[in-house]
């Protein structure tokens, strides 16, 4: 009996995935671990190993499918097994081309998983995507108008149609290009081909050769200009950034931290064989200042107010395709060795897009590190269902007032941002200060590590 | 000092053409020129060895005429005539050129012209005195190029470069061409065709090894067969030494003599005495002027236009980019020099080639379609038994846009014009296979090329289909 390969679900939010890539062709042995394929949920994209030995039999959901989790989409077996004949679930879309733009706007449209605990009130943005995909469903258009449109290579959607309900007919067509002046449009035959071929519209095409003609170049100037479907994890972060920097108030408050004592502690810390990076340090300073502000770790929708009791620390990493935010659980209850362990297994997962999508839920206040990006200061946008993100930026040696001297110290900016609806300039300022001070206190360190 | 809005150093076929093109925008043109008006293409390059294939094509088509029903009886030649008919040619087109520039009020200096600082350029004849100094707003380096003849090679009078090669007044018995690119082959061809035996020697596995292996192959088999050419490659030609009588020099085991060597291995560009540092114009490690799309230099009022900068060694790639650098520096359009520049070889069959190869297209793994007609199923060229050579298109197979052009045969070099017209305007295959060539022409291939480019050639048999 053929196994089945399904949709695993890879977190407690995962309701369906696409499947981005079979790394084997039907025929293909398959051995216990091997990556089979790759999905995309909204969160990441993640490899699937197998669990059966065998030959994949059967790829039943292609490439570019979203199905949800459970679906079987392949068999492996051994060569001529029979299948079973029950015909899988019908998938939920296909996904090429426009079809797949449409359903991916509509998923991200009707509210990420991600953000489920967190019931943010969520603005009924438009995402990119759709305005990309925008297409009016139907349009009345006589054949001999959209002959003559195909033609052209031009874009029907902008002519006034004159026919009964106002259905474009060939005359209109020959009026939208006089008042376009198509007819003075220069366009070389290989570029007006090209053109046709991607679906462009050739009098919003430049040109740039002998007198204005469309070259060959222009066109692909414009097809690699095109709009693209932005990937799924990018579409959530560009929603959950609007929605974050739209619906909280942000207010900013940021502080200079002198880091050359803590530099030198550090390095005595690796000489005596104890690594821990800055960034450590960092999340320690401001877990331990939580504690003492618990309003900077909490939620609110304007009407009410959550107060959390434990921290969940998320630390913003960046991977090639754009942000995650993995979380660091129970922040206040790890030693500063387990925050270490903790930080170094999240970012490593993070930058081989190995953290399944439980690994970055849920987290209560967020630090975002572009240290090693060589920047003087930046504002970070909060996360949703959270209330502050502290920013932290490249410590640089500058001249600095120390011990009433001017003298070169190794300085590092942080920046908190918070949701001005819950926490104050005040209490900003005092956590900013806090985790300042306590990076500067060498006698706090010396006592955690 | 005179003053000058443009000066033009160099009057060769990028020079020239530069010069008149900025007198007829308006501006006061100075041409400096060291040697003759016209440079190598006319004095020593395209015009006179065009001259002298001209005479040897014809005898060799005299004593190859029978198969036409023609016999010229015993054919002979004067190549001491030939040699003067040359200078004759080259004469009347150099005064010609001078008019030319006479006429469109370019001022001419001879002398060497040396850069004094970035407007200034110093002008010393031959003794080395100054003549004059001139101030110039913009300037344009078209200096050109000569043959590099590398110090193993033996300094004799029976070895030598194409300039003097032009200036025999008799020809070797035979010859040994050292080097299997455009120059050597054409001489080559030219020499045998008189009756000299003649032995190609190219260190590279082929001769003219940037053109795709069937043009290659086409001219190497006529070069062999028909002219009876030695063409031996793949190894260099060591041990050249120079004796009393003769040239020799070792190809591996084997040893090859003749009466003379033609070196022609490669060109160098001309920039010594120019004083390019006094104006801060850099050179590359070759030494060649380094030019932006526009044909400036690193300088921004100074343009280098033709050999000098490295690019396309051929006469009209330097008359295009003159006359660019000319516009850009009086326009007020600025524009590229032309990216795609033709390219003749007046071997025997001659070879026109333009835009894409089919190797370079492998080489970038381009989705391509080629449509090629042969010369034996063409009409007039059995006609006028000129029956062997083809012409070959290089297409998109995306967007049957024509990317390359090859030919190989008898008008070659005329024929190739079309295509370049056709590649520059970006037309498709099936636009050259909808367009009227007259009949019966040569010309009628390319169209049949770009039919068959769709598998729809009507003077070839269908391909069998596999499937």
């Amino acid at each position: 009996m053929a196994q089945i390969l399904i949709l695993p679900k890879l977190g407690q939010t995962m309701e369906e995935g696409a499947i981005i890539k079979w790394h084997k062709k039907e025929g293909d042995p398959v051995k216990k671990g091997d990556i089979v394929f790759e999905i995309e949920t909204d969160k990441a994209a993640l490899e699937v190993e197998s669990f059966f030995e065998g030959t994949l039999l059967k790829i039943v959901v292609k490439e570019g499918i979203t199905v949800p989790v459970n679906t079987p989409v392949g068999y492996v077996g051994t060569p001529g097994e029979k299948i079973p004949d029950a015909p899988p679930p019908v998938p939920k879309v296909e996904a090429p081309k426009q079809a797949a733009q449409k359903v991916e706007a509509k998923k991200a449209d009707a509210g990420s998983p991600a953000v489920q605990s967190l019931s943010v009130p969520v603005a009924k943005a438009v995402p990119a995507a759709a305005r990309v995909a925008e297409v009016p469903s139907r349009l009345f258009i006589s054949p001999r108008a959209k002959a003559l449109v195909k033609k052209c290579v031009i874009n029907p959607f902008s002519i006034r149609g004159s026919g009964p309900d106002g259905r474009i007919v060939e005359k209109d067509v020959q009026a939208y290009l006089d008042a376009q002046g198509y007819g003075k449009l220069k366009i070389s035959p290989a570029a007006k081909k090209l053109a046709a071929k991607e679906g462009l519209d050739i009098l919003k095409i430049k040109g740039t050769g002998d007198a204005g003609r469309i070259m060959i170049h222009d066109v692909e100037r414009a097809v690699a200009e095109k709009p693209k479907v932005m990937s799924k994890m990018r579409q959530v972060i560009a929603r959950r950034l609007t929605e974050s920097f739209m619906n909280i108030p942000h207010f900013y408050v940021s502080v200079s931290v002198d880091m050359t004592d803590l530099m030198v502690f550090r390095q005595e810390l690796k000489n005596s064989g104890k690594s821990y990076t800055v960034t450590d340090f960092i999340l320690e300073a401001v877990t331990l200042s939580i504690l003492e502000f618990p309003v900077v770790n909490s939620y609110t929708d304007g009407v009410s107010v959550s107060l959390r009791n434990s921290v969940q620390l998320g630390m913003a990493v960046s991977v090639p395709e754009g942000l995650v935010v993995p979380v660091i659980r129970n922040a206040e209850t790890l030693s500063m060795q387990e925050i270490h362990d903790v930080q170094q297994v999240l970012a490593g997962k993070a930058r081989e897009g190995k953290l399944l999508p439980d690994e970055m839920t849920g987290s209560t206040f967020t630090v975002s590190n572009m240290g090693m990006l060589d920047v003087d200061n930046f504002n970070a946008i909060i996360n949703p269902g959270e209330s502050a993100i502290l920013a932290v930026a490249s410590t640089k040696p500058v001249p600095a007032v120390h011990g009433g001297q001017v003298k070169v110290r190794q300085i590092m900016k942080l920046t908190l941002s918070v949701d001005h609806r819950v926490v104050d300039g005040a209490v900003g300022a005092a956590f900013a200060n806090s985790v300042k001070t306590k990076l500067e206190d060498i006698e706090l360190w010396k006592s955690l590590t | 000092m005179e003053k000058f809005d443009v000066t033009v150093i160099g009057s060769g076929p990028g020079g020239y053409p530069a010069a008149i093109r900025a007198a007829q925008l308006g501006a006061s043109v100075a041409i400096i020129e060291k040697e003759e008006i016209g440079g190598t293409c006319l004095n020593w390059g395209c015009i006179p060895t065009k001259t002298l294939i001209a005479s040897s094509e014809l005898f060799h088509r005299m004593n190859h005429s029978a198969a036409l029903g023609l016999s010229a009886g015993k054919a002979a030649f004067d190549y001491t005539a030939m040699s003067k008919r040359k200078d004759d040619v080259v004469g009347k087109l150099r005064s010609g050129v001078g008019t030319l520039l006479k006429g469109n009020g370019v001022k001419v200096f001879n002398g060497t012209g040396s850069f004094a600082g970035r407007n200034r350029i110093a002008v010393t004849g031959a003794d080395g005195k100054e003549v004059v100094m001139i101030e110039t707003g913009a300037t344009i380096i078209a200096t050109g190029s000569e043959s590099t003849v590398p110090g193993f090679i033996p300094k004799d009078s029976r070895i030598v470069e194409s300039k003097a090669f032009l200036a025999l007044t008799k020809l070797p018995a035979s010859l040994i061409v050292l080097g299997g690119g455009v120059i050597g082959c054409e001489f080559a061809c030219m020499a045998a065709q008189l009756g000299s035996k003649v032995t190609v020697v190219e260190m590279l596995e082929d001769i003219l090894i940037t053109l795709d292996a069937d043009v290659r192959r086409e001219l190497r088999g006529s070069m062999e067969k028909q002219l009876g050419i030695r063409v031996l490659t793949g190894k260099p030609l060591e041990k050249i030494a120079a004796g009393k009588t003769v040239v020799s020099g070792m190809f591996g085991d084997e040893k090859v003599e003749a009466e003379m060597m033609i070196v022609a291995i490669g060109r160098r560009p001309v920039t010594a005495g120019l004083g390019l540092e006094k104006a801060g114009i850099e050179k590359n490690k070759a030494g060649f002027i380094p030019v932006d799309e526009y044909c400036r230099t690193s300088v921004a009022t100074i343009y280098a236009i033709g050999d000098v900068n490295g690019g396309i060694q051929l006469a009209h790639a330097a008359t295009s980019q003159g006359v660019t650098a000319a516009e850009n520096i009086l326009g007020r359009q600025r524009r590229k020099a032309e990216k795609l520049v033709p390219s003749c070889i007046f071997t025997s069959p001659e070879i026109g080639s333009v835009g894409l190869t089919e190797q370079a297209a492998k080489e970038k793994s381009l989705n391509i379609k080629v449509g090629k007609f042969s010369f034996a199923a063409l009409g007039k060229a059995m006609a006028s038994g000129e029956d062997r050579g083809f012409v070959k298109w290089v297409v998109d197979a995306n967007t049957d846009q024509l990317l390359g052009a090859h030919a190989v045969g008898a008008h070659a070099t005329e024929l190739i014009s079309e295509a370049a017209t056709a590649i520059r305007a970006e037309l498709t295959a099936e636009e050259i296979g909808r367009t009227v060539h007259c009949h019966p022409t040569f010309s009628e291939a390319w169209m049949e090329a770009a039919h068959a480019a769709h598998g729809a050639c009507i003077h070839a048999a269908p391909r069998r289909k596999n499937i």
